[in-house]
């Protein structure tokens, strides 16, 4: 089960988003498609910066506390459903406190 | 260029990209600033998992050496970047892409 220590926060950034997604009613599904758009923003940049950083030695993984899937041979699997599951549960948070507080309605309104 | 200083050029990179060239003028928003505030714990609850076992390690060489739940400062600057940025260009696909959606 070692090699579970880094998938264990995907897993549980995971509850917590299905957790709000039902919670809040957000009907994230419908929105897949847009995450998918904005997130390859996130995908493209992050993952450059994080195989560069890797690549020198900026820093490094327990290989005995990740999957052992190798992205390009040198970024762990679970760094790449790091920048889908974060974001994610970024634009979910985003989602639930705009219906929670109401802010941002009316900003939808006068335009 | 170490981890400080990319880290540092990504907050002035995901700024530039939401205030001047997605133009979707999240970090004026207090709806962006509470979602920050609220993300923020899990961030170090997340980052103390992950330095505290040692499953991602820094070389010191590359930081400045200060650190916070375990990780370096630096990666305050990075979730903050990451956060804005997604947001940032969550309203601006939504604005262009799905109108119905929000």
């Amino acid at each position: 089960m070692e090699n579970l220590h880094y998938a264990y926060v995907l897993i549980f950034i995971a509850i917590c988003a299905v957790g709000v997604n039902f919670g809040f009613k957000l009907q994230f599904a419908r929105k897949l498609k847009l995450f998918l758009l904005a997130d390859s923003l996130i995908l493209v940049i992050y993952l450059i910066w994080d195989f560069w950083a890797v690549s020198k030695g900026s820093w490094f993984f327990d290989s005995n506390q990740i999957l052992g899937i190798m992205l390009l041979g040198k970024l762990p699997i679970e760094e790449v459903l790091f920048f889908i599951i974060v974001p994610l549960m970024t634009v979910l948070t985003y989602l639930a406190l705009t219906k929670l507080t109401g802010w941002g309605k009316a900003k939808e309104e006068i335009k | 260029m170490i981890y400080s200083d990319i880290a540092l050029d990504a907050v002035f990179l995901a700024v530039v990209l939401d205030l001047f060239l997605l133009k979707s003028r999240m970090m004026t928003r207090g709806i962006f600033w509470l979602t920050y505030f609220l993300i923020l714990p899990f961030q170090l609850l997340t980052n103390w998992w992950l330095t505290s076992n040692e499953i991602v390690m820094y070389a010191d060489s590359e930081i400045i050496g200060q650190r916070l739940a375990g990780a370096p400062i630096e990666d305050l600057l990075f979730g903050f970047s990451m956060i804005l940025l997604t947001l940032s260009a969550w309203e601006f696909f939504k604005d262009r892409f799905n109108k119905k959606l929000g």
